[in-house]
C-alpha cells in the first residue's frame, strides 16, 4: 500500500450522493478496480499524471483562446485525471430514457412547426411558444428531411441525493464538448496503462464516424459533400470543430468559404464553386443567414435558408431546435412524452416553478434561500440566482428584475448534485458534477455513445459546474 | 480545395521558410560579428528582416536577436511568424498530416516557454540552432507524412516563392556591402558570408575548394541546377508544383505558367557576362519582380473566386 493518505480527507458533503461512496462509506463495485490502482501508486507519480495530462492538452492543442486587452491567452480546459465511473445497469437507464425524451421533443418541434395539436389540444399554451425568442417563425411549414431536427444534442443530467439521475437540460441546438469527451479518453489511455482493459470500459472513440453515417444517411447522393460551419479561430469551440471535421474527413468551412445561387449552396474551392449537400453547423440561428436573422452577422451565409427551405441543403441541427430547448417550455417535457407517445419518463425532470404563476412565484419568494432562480432564454450559468449564496440585497434586486416580466424566469430547488472524487493537492476530495451524453438522431433511429462528459466544479462546494465558471472535466466509463 | 484553404496552405510554408532564413541569417551574421563587428553589423539585417516601420536598430548582438525572435511589435520576429503558420496550420488542420501539426504546435509551445529566452544568454548560437532545428523537422515531417496532392503542391509553392526572395534578399543586402569597399579580401568575406546565409558553403567549397570567384559564387547561387538553394532550383520546383496543380485543376493557367517559363529560361540562359554587364542588382531586382507578378497571379486565382 503506497498511497494511505488518498482518502484522509474525503470529506462528503452532507444530503448528498457520493459517486465513489455508498452510504455506509464502503466503495461502490465500480470504482473498486480502479482504486486498488490508486493505491497502488505513490502521490509522486500521480501528480506526473496531472503534470503529464496538462502537457499532453497543450501538445495536442486541445486549447481555447480567451481574448483580453487584444491579446489572446491560451488556455485548457481543467482536466481530473480520476474518472467517473457508470455501471452498464444505471447507463441503460439513462440511455433509454434520452431516446425517449429526444423522441417526443422531435416530435414536438415538428408539431410546433406544422399542425401545432398539442397547442390545440391544450397541452402547452400558444403564447409561451410564441413569446419564446428561440421559436423561429421562418420554420413554419418547412419539409425537414426525414422529420429529424434534432441530429445531434447534449442532455445535461444530474444525478440527486436519491441516486436517480434528473435531466437539467436539454441541448438541442449546437451543443459542445464532444471534442472533450474524446480527448479526455485519449488522454486515459496513456495516463493508466492497461487499466481501461482491465475494467471493461466501453470505448467512444466511434463517435465521429457514427456522426458521419447519420449525416451521410440524410442524403439520397452515394457521396455527399458535408461540410462543417464555424463562426473560425476566435471561437471557444474551434478546437472542437477542427477535430470533428478532421476524425470525420470533411471540409471545415467558415461562412465566407460558401455563397449561395440560384437557391444552391456552393463552397469557393480553387477549382470552382462545389455545391454543398449537407451542413453541420456550429453556428447559431441568430447568425446563420443575414437576410432572415441578425442582419449584420459575418459568420453565417446569405441566402442560405431560402437554400433550405427549398431542400437544396440541409441543416444540421434545423434552425428553430431552440424552441424545445428553452427553459420555459422544458417544465412541460414530461407533458410532451405523455403526449406524444403515450408513456411515462424514465428519466425525471428537475421540479420547476414558473414564476410567471402568481401563486408560484409566492412560493418561490418564500422559500428563496432553498431556490435557484435561471433566466429561461440564458445558458452557461449566467445570470441566475443561487438563493443560498446571495445576500440579502442581491435577492432583492433579484427579485425586482423578475416582477418586470416574471414568465422569464424559472425557478428551481437547490440541487444536491452528485460528488465524484477529484485529485487535487495530493489527495481525493469530493466535488460537484453532472454528465452530458451525447445522442446522435438520424433517419434509422437514435444512438447515444457511451460515455459522455462529466464535467465538475472544481472549487469546494461550488455547485456550478460551467467551464467558463470554474469548472473542469473527468473522462466518463461506463463498464460493462 | 477550399480557396481559403489554399491559400493557407502557401502561408503556412511561406512562414516555415522564412523563419527559416532568417535563424540561418542571424546564425551566420552572429558569427562574424563576433569576428569583425565592423563588416557585419546588425542595423542592415534589422532594415530588411522587420517591420517596414520599425525604428528600434541596435548594434549590441543578443539585444538584435531577441528583437528579431521575440518582438511581438516586429511582424516578422520568429515569435510572430510561427504564430502565424500555427494559426493557417490550425485552420487546415484536415489538410495536413497531424504529425506536421502537432510540430508546428510543439514549435509554438517551445518558442513561447518563458525559460527560453535565458538560453540566448547562455549560448546564442545553440539557442539559434534550437529554433532552427523546428524548421528542420517541419520540412521533413511535410516530406515524409504529407500525400502528395494539391497540399502538399500548394505548401511547396509557398515554400520555394519565399525561399527565391529570401536568396534575392540575403545577396541585395551583402551587394550593398560589396558596392562599398574596394578591397577584395573584404569582398571574398562578403561572398563567403552569402554562401554561408544561403547554407551553401560546404558545396562552394567542395566544387571550388577555397578561392573566392565572385563569378562562382553567383553562378551557384543563381543558377546551379542542384543546389536546393539556388534561385534556378527553386524557380524549376515551383515551375514544376504549379503545373502538377494546374493538371489537377486547382489552379487556372492565367499566365503563371508562362511567366515562369519565362524566369526559368531566363536565369537559366543569362551568361555571367551578361549579368555583369547589367549589374547583379539590376538582375536580382528583374527575378523579384517577376516573382512578385508570379506571386499577384496566384493570389488573383484565389481571389477571383472570392467574389
Amino acid at each position: 500500500m503506497a498511497n494511505k493518505h488518498l482518502f484522509s480527507s474525503y470529506d462528503l458533503l452532507p444530503k448528498t450522493w457520493d459517486e465513489m461512496y455508498n452510504d455506509s462509506s464502503v466503495f461502490r463495485t465500480q470504482y473498486e478496480e480502479f482504486i486498488k490502482y490508486l493505491e497502488k501508486t505513490s502521490p509522486e507519480k500521480l501528480s506526473k499524471k496531472e503534470d503529464l495530462s496538462k502537457q499532453l492538452f497543450m501538445s495536442q492543442g486541445v486549447t481555447f483562446t480567451v481574448y483580453s486587452d487584444n491579446e489572446g491567452i491560451e488556455k485548457i480546459f481543467p482536466f481530473d485525471i480520476v474518472p467517473r465511473i457508470i455501471t452498464s445497469k444505471e447507463w441503460t437507464k439513462i440511455e433509454s430514457g434520452i431516446k425517449q425524451r429526444l423522441k417526443a421533443l422531435n416530435l414536438f418541434i415538428k408539431d410546433i412547426y406544422n399542425e401545432q395539436f398539442i397547442i390545440k389540444d391544450g397541452i402547452i399554451p400558444g403564447e409561451l411558444i410564441y413569446s419564446c425568442p428561440n421559436f423561429l417563425r421562418e420554420m413554419k411549414g418547412v419539409k425537414v428531411p426525414y422529420d429529424v431536427y434534432v441530429h445531434i444534442s447534449g442532455v445535461d443530467l444530474i444525478r440527486n441525493n436519491d441516486g436517480e439521475f434528473y435531466v437539467l437540460e436539454d441541448n438541442l441546438r449546437t451543443p459542445s464538448g464532444v471534442s472533450y469527451m474524446l480527448e479526455n479518453r485519449e488522454i486515459s489511455k496513456r495516463l493508466f496503462p492497461g487499466i481501461l482493459p482491465k475494467s471493461n470500459v466501453r470505448s467512444v472513440s466511434n463517435y465521429p464516424n457514427m456522426l458521419y453515417k447519420k449525416l451521410k444517411e440524410l442524403s439520397n447522393k452515394t457521396n455527399p459533400n458535408i461540410v462543417l460551419l464555424t463562426p473560425g479561430i476566435y471561437n471557444s469551440a474551434y478546437y472542437e470543430h477542427t477535430t470533428l471535421a478532421r476524425l470525420m474527413g470533411i471540409e471545415l468551412v467558415e461562412g465566407s468559404d460558401l455563397v449561395v445561387k440560384n437557391h444552391f449552396v456552393y463552397m469557393k474551392t480553387t477549382n470552382g464553386l462545389k455545391q454543398v449537400d449537407i451542413i453541420y453547423r456550429r453556428v447559431d440561428d441568430d447568425f446563420l443567414d443575414p437576410l432572415e436573422f441578425n442582419a449584420k452577422s459575418v459568420l453565417g451565409v446569405a441566402g442560405i435558408m431560402a437554400a433550405y427551405r427549398k431542400g437544396h441543403v440541409n441543416i444540421v441541427n434545423a434552425p428553430g431546435t431552440g424552441i424545445a430547448d428553452d427553459k420555459a417550455i422544458y417544465i412541460y417535457v414530461p407533458d410532451m412524452i405523455k403526449y406524444y407517445l403515450d408513456e411515462e419518463p424514465i428519466l425525471k425532470n428537475i421540479e420547476t416553478y414558473q414564476l410567471g404563476r402568481p401563486d408560484e412565484l409566492e412560493y418561490v419568494t418564500k422559500n428563496i434561500k432553498d431556490m435557484v432562480i435561471k433566466k429561461t432564454d440564458g445558458s452557461g450559468g449566467y445570470g441566475m440566482l443561487m438563493g443560498h449564496e446571495a445576500t440579502d440585497e442581491e435577492i432583492k434586486d433579484y427579485l425586482e428584475t423578475v416582477k418586470k416580466k416574471p414568465e422569464n424566469f424559472i425557478a428551481q430547488p437547490i440541487l444536491r448534485l452528485s460528488t465524484a472524487p477529484c485529485y487535487i493537492d495530493g489527495k481525493l476530495s469530493p466535488r460537484c458534477i453532472d454528465l452530458r451524453p451525447f445522442a446522435l438522431s438520424g433517419r434509422d433511429g437514435i444512438d447515444i455513445c457511451p460515455g459522455g462528459l462529466t464535467r465538475v466544479a472544481l472549487k469546494k462546494g461550488s455547485l456550478v459546474v460551467n467551464s467558463s465558471q470554474g469548472g473542469g472535466s473527468k473522462d466518463t466509463w461506463v463498464i460493462e | 480545395m477550399l480557396s481559403r484553404v489554399a491559400n493557407n496552405l502557401i502561408w503556412l510554408d511561406r512562414y516555415m521558410e522564412r523563419g527559416n532564413g532568417i535563424l540561418s541569417l542571424l546564425k551566420v551574421n552572429y558569427y562574424a560579428n563576433q569576428d569583425s563587428p565592423e563588416l557585419f553589423s546588425w542595423t542592415p539585417i534589422m532594415k530588411t528582416f522587420t517591420t517596414y516601420d520599425n525604428e528600434f536598430y541596435t548594434e549590441d548582438a543578443l539585444e538584435c536577436i531577441d528583437f528579431m525572435i521575440f518582438n511581438t511589435g516586429n511582424s516578422n520576429s520568429i515569435l510572430n511568424i510561427v504564430t502565424k503558420a500555427r494559426e493557417n496550420a490550425r485552420s487546415v488542420q484536415e489538410h495536413i498530416s497531424r504529425e506536421l501539426w502537432l510540430c508546428i504546435n510543439n514549435y509554438y509551445l517551445y518558442l513561447t516557454n518563458k525559460d527560453l529566452p535565458r538560453k540566448l544568454e547562455e549560448d546564442p548560437v545553440q539557442f539559434l540552432e534550437d529554433l532552427r532545428k523546428h524548421h528542420l523537422i517541419y520540412f521533413g515531417t511535410a516530406d515524409i507524412t504529407q500525400e502528395r496532392g494539391p497540399s502538399y503542391y500548394f505548401m511547396n509553392v509557398g515554400k520555394f516563392l519565399e525561399r527565391v526572395i529570401l536568396i534575392s534578399d540575403f545577396t541585395s543586402l551583402k551587394l550593398v556591402d560589396i558596392g562599398n569597399t574596394s578591397d577584395s579580401l573584404e569582398k571574398s568575406f562578403y561572398w563567403k558570408n552569402l554562401l554561408l546565409s544561403v547554407g551553401g558553403y560546404q558545396l562552394y567549397l567542395k566544387t571550388h575548394k577555397s578561392t573566392f570567384n565572385e563569378e562562382h559564387v553567383i553562378r551557384m547561387v543563381f543558377q546551379d541546377k542542384l543546389f536546393p538553394r539556388s534561385v534556378y532550383y527553386c524557380i524549376n520546383k515551383l515551375s514544376g508544383y504549379i503545373d502538377q496543380l494546374i493538371e489537377a485543376n486547382e489552379l487556372e493557367k492565367n499566365n503563371i505558367d508562362f511567366l515562369l517559363g519565362k524566369l526559368e529560361s531566363t536565369i537559366k540562359y543569362t551568361t555571367i557576362d551578361n549579368i555583369n554587364n547589367q549589374g547583379l542588382e539590376h538582375f536580382i531586382s528583374d527575378i523579384k519582380e517577376d516573382i512578385r507578378n508570379i506571386s499577384l497571379n496566384i493570389n488573383a486565382v484565389y481571389f477571383s473566386q472570392n467574389n
